[in-house]
């Protein structure tokens, strides 16, 4: 489980990019801005799981 | 062996963070704060065989149970607040991190009171 949530988010941000460059060039601006938009939000709920997933575990290990 | 996998998932951040930050800057944060938290719950688990050894040993030793959790607590809340404060200053806002890091000293401080307060009433036993 742990390093391939790395490289999902390492091939989320190559895939933003690539994808955003490519409607830029296609004249497409605002459809570029949703899809990195749609990128960061994935790539925030992977991240913000894991973090509440440390939370959790430290406030269980250390009775907080 | 537990090492070598936590500088393997180090490096490979460290890879990835480089490549993405040339194409889209904010991608690389997350990668380091995905990294930070994996490499934080690996450690962890060792953790709690030391916790244990703690508290039989005070036990042992007389301790009054309290002021090991109160221990235990402020060890908690620093690991949090040091994993915050990195990520902020990774991010380059200085400002933030130094506000997370008055919060947690704040914070210790009050949780720390009542070992504050015993190592008052023993000194002024002391003094005649």
């Amino acid at each position: 489980m742990e390093i391939d949530l790395l490289f999902k988010i390492a091939a989320i941000g190559i895939l933003v990019a690539v994808l955003h460059q490519v409607l830029v060039r296609a004249g497409r601006e605002d459809q570029a801005m949703m899809t990195t938009l749609a990128g960061l939000i994935i790539v925030l709920s992977m991240v913000i799981k894991e973090i509440s997933a440390l939370f959790n575990s430290v406030r269980t290990i250390f009775n907080l | 062996m537990e090492i070598v996998k936590i500088i393997g998932i180090g490096l490979v951040s460290l890879i990835l963070i480089v490549i993405i930050k040339q194409y889209k800057p904010e991608f690389a944060l997350y990668v380091s704060l995905g990294a930070g938290i994996i490499i934080i719950l690996m450690v962890l688990d060792k953790l709690l065989g030391i916790i244990q050894l703690l508290t039989t040993l005070s036990q042992k030793a007389g301790i009054n149970a309290t002021y090991l959790s109160i221990l235990l607590k402020i060890t908690g809340i620093a690991i949090l607040t040091e994993f915050g404060v990195s990520i902020c200053k990774d991010a380059g806002e200085t400002a933030v991190a130094n506000k997370i890091e008055f919060g947690g000293k704040i914070i210790i401080i009050s949780i720390s009171i009542p070992i504050i307060s015993a190592l008052l009433e023993v000194i002024m036993q002391l003094i005649p």
